[in-house]
């Protein structure tokens, strides 16, 4: 295989694992527009999306035998109303009654339903990794069409092609609907949006909600392309997906899939420059140099303060 | 009735629906068709909330504690007891003076193990008191606390390893300032931005370090650096290592606290307050906002970076261990359960949340050694108390968010941070 073809194989990958992080920086960036805070707990329930997956599928084996499809769309739809289930506690137990509290409070509370989450995945599921049912992945991962001299794997159009739909749907949904003016109405001004009969409290689950819903199907995507399903999964990837968040400007949900895309290629090139342990530092490097030269990230708008 | 409890009871059915299968059921590959299945394991559940039950227990005691302060008014009538009322003064300031011969005479009576747990809860007492500079006292969130301790540690590793003389009381300030320079180039970018890019820059930090040192050849990789015992605490005028360690870690302590309570009485800790409180107010009338966060941070980081130097020097071993997230996260913790704002309270969560796991695991030892709490304490509780050390991290989580909740100011919290945290 000529190296243009490796090289281009590489960026694919970096794309196919960008996608797979603008999915998860969303619900952080979504949920900053709308609130002002940081939603630590979003990466554990990403990795709760992964679990509830291979889950689903295991109950649906045992109870009605292996089907493929069938399982691995309903196992995607419980993990997506799994993770959804976990961002609503979330919010109502860390999130809610702290609203008007100092922003430490609901981040610090937040970071202690992330460490629960992961300690509680730790002790009772498995301490090890897991891998992803691979009766279920292979028609996914060792299928590919050959597409201008590089093979693409079936779950990397999957992904893909997901991320595009789910990409132009929240677009429509936040620009097109009545729920997408309330929900930028509420980013605007929370006690003005109260006022002229915007349900704020419902807005604000509704954003987790919906953040988590889509951290789930990234995390099904990933525990298939990976094949590892671990307890600290969501601490990885949802701090590469903040930093996606951060890079492209935080509360820009455009800005949050840029960041992401530059994220999964810088991670796809330092691997093949120098090898996957140095993608930590190399995505370090990028989002200090962003900070030094965009401080408020590609995307972002310079904001008033507010006292 | 029923509309009181309506909303706890859904919760607790929601939460019950949300960790069914986690909790009662087991993931089982079937390595023959490459499946997976799930069988029935109550059994595991039940274990689950067994090993919890010391917890409940706790949680049951506190809130009868509540109830009867509730009832009776017995922590007010505490307070104003004369004994206590009139003699508050003199142990709110100046306490740790009187503290300070006891404590230090404490080296020549404990045991090395004894020295050993103790001289750790002052490490963690300082890196308690550095990070609550920036967490409590200016309101800025740092993730990756651990990092500059990692680099405190590393440095000393391996300028000692460099040269052939450098020992820690060398060491020790030399990282100081070092460590201050990181923070200082670090927050550069980040503090001129409001809100929370400080965690996360700091988290990414803390991440790269470690990931930079577990992979570099000079630092050792994974398996670490042993330090030269020249360089480590080492046997001095007839007092052995252990008990050099001890006293110097206390030493620098109190020199930290002193230094840090002067400085948050002085104007440049009003203006951390000011900070704190509102930013934008602050700017306005003429606090140099940068300039103090960047003061702010750089200190935490310069005494993380000597709190490394001490560890490294106490335990004559490095690895990437020591600056993993766990351990910012823990350092947090002890900030945010001791109360934000408040040195004294630092110090307090960093010996509670230290001191409490240790001799968690100890408990299930004496419980057997001695025949009187054997026969006290049934069994099915003392194994309770084996596992408890996993379930550390499980309860640190619920203690955050139950703080956060319940007592945002922490258990000694300063006055001022109250009226602030608590929803308006």
């Amino acid at each position: 295989m000529s190296s243009g073809s490796t090289l281009t194989e590489i960026l694919i990958n970096g794309v196919s694992r960008g996608a797979v992080y603008a999915l998860v920086a969303l619900g952080y960036t979504m949920v900053y527009g709308v609130l002002g805070m940081i939603n630590f707990a979003h990466g554990e329930v990403f990795m709760i999306g992964m679990f509830a997956c291979v889950y689903a599928i295991g109950i649906f084996s045992v109870a009605w035998g292996n089907h493929v499809l069938l399982n691995l769309g309903l196992g995607l739809l419980v993990a997506m109303i799994f993770s959804a289930g976990y961002g609503y506690a979330n919010e109502r137990i860390a999130y809610r009654r702290l609203r008007k509290a100092h922003a430490l409070a609901p981040l610090t509370s937040a970071i202690g339903i992330s460490t629960f989450l992961q300690y509680f995945i730790f002790l009772t599921v498995s301490k090890q990794n897991v891998g992803f049912p691979r009766y279920y992945s292979d028609m996914l991962t060792s299928n590919h069409i050959h597409l201008g001299g590089v093979d693409i794997t079936y779950l990397q159009i999957a992904i893909l092609g997901l991320t595009i739909v789910i990409m132009t749907g929240l677009f429509y949904l936040i620009h097109f609907t009545r729920f997408g003016i309330a929900l930028r109405a509420t980013a605007q001004d929370q006690l003005m949006a109260s006022l002229v009969g915007i349900p704020v409290d419902r807005i604000i689950a509704f954003t987790f909600i919906l953040g988590s819903a889509l951290a789930a199907i990234a995390g099904v995507m990933v525990s298939m392309y990976d094949n590892v399903l671990v307890f600290d999964a969501g601490y990885r990837v949802g701090l590469k997906a903040f930093t996606a968040a951060i890079l492209g400007g935080i509360g820009n949900i455009p800005g949050a899939v840029l960041g992401a895309m530059i994220l999964g290629l810088t991670e796809a090139l330092t691997t093949l420059g120098f090898g996957s342990e140095w993608n930590d530092v190399s995505t370090f490097a990028v989002l200090m140099l962003v900070l030094l030269l965009r401080p408020r990230g590609l995307l972002g708008e310079r904001v008033a303060d507010k006292v | 009735m029923s509309s009181r409890w309506r909303p706890y009871l859904l919760g607790i059915l929601g939460l019950a629906i949300l960790t069914f299968p986690f909790l009662w059921l087991q993931l089982r590959p079937d390595f023959t068709e490459n499946t997976m299945t799930v069988t029935w394991a109550p059994w595991h559940a039940l274990q689950f909330f067994g090993n919890l039950s010391p917890i409940f227990l706790l949680a049951l005691l506190i809130w009868a504690g509540n109830w009867s302060n509730r009832r009776f008014g017995w922590s007010r009538a505490l307070a104003q007891t004369p004994a206590f009322e009139k003699t508050a003064h003199l142990w709110q300031g100046y306490w740790a003076w009187a503290a300070m011969p006891l404590v230090l005479s404490g080296a020549f009576f404990m045991s090395a193990s004894g020295l050993n747990m103790f001289t750790n809860v002052g490490i963690y007492m300082l890196l308690a008191l550095g990070l609550n500079i920036t967490v409590g006292m200016t309101g800025l969130l740092v993730l990756g606390y651990a990092g500059f301790y990692g680099f405190g540690a590393y440095f000393f590793a391996l300028a000692q390893g460099y040269f052939s003389f450098f020992p820690w009381w060398l060491a020790g300030p030399l990282a100081f300032f070092l460590g201050g320079g990181v923070g200082y180039l670090l927050g550069l970018p980040c503090l001129r931005l409001r809100g929370d890019y400080l965690a996360i820059v700091t988290l990414g930090f803390a991440e790269a370090f470690r990931v930079l040192i577990g992979n570099l050849d000079i630092t050792g990789g994974q398996k670490g650096i042993i330090l030269h015992t020249s360089a480590t605490f080492h046997g001095f005028a007839g007092m052995r290592g252990g008990q050099i360690a001890f006293i110097v870690t206390a030493l620098v302590l109190f020199l930290a606290v002193f230094l840090i309570q002067r400085l948050y009485h002085s104007p440049v800790g009003r203006a951390w307050i000011a900070i704190r409180e509102n930013e934008v107010a602050a700017a306005s009338v003429g606090v140099p906002v940068v300039q103090m966060k960047l003061l702010a941070f750089s200190l935490s980081a310069a005494i993380a970076a000597a709190a490394g130097v001490i560890y490294g020097a106490m335990d004559g071993f490095i690895s990437p261990e020591v600056c993993t997230f766990q351990q910012s996260i823990m350092v947090l913790a002890m900030v945010i359960l001791g109360g934000l704002g408040n040195s004294y309270g630092a110090m307090l969560g960093a010996a509670l949340l230290y001191l409490v796991p240790e001799y968690l695991q100890l408990l299930p030892s004496t419980i057997q050694n001695s025949t009187a709490l054997s026969a006290i304490v049934p069994p099915f509780l003392s194994g309770a108390f084996q596992h408890l050390s996993d379930y550390r991290w499980l309860l640190f989580g619920m203690v955050m968010v139950i703080m956060m909740l319940y007592r945002p100011q922490g258990l000694l919290g300063s006055r001022r941070i109250k009226t602030e945290m608590r929803a308006s």
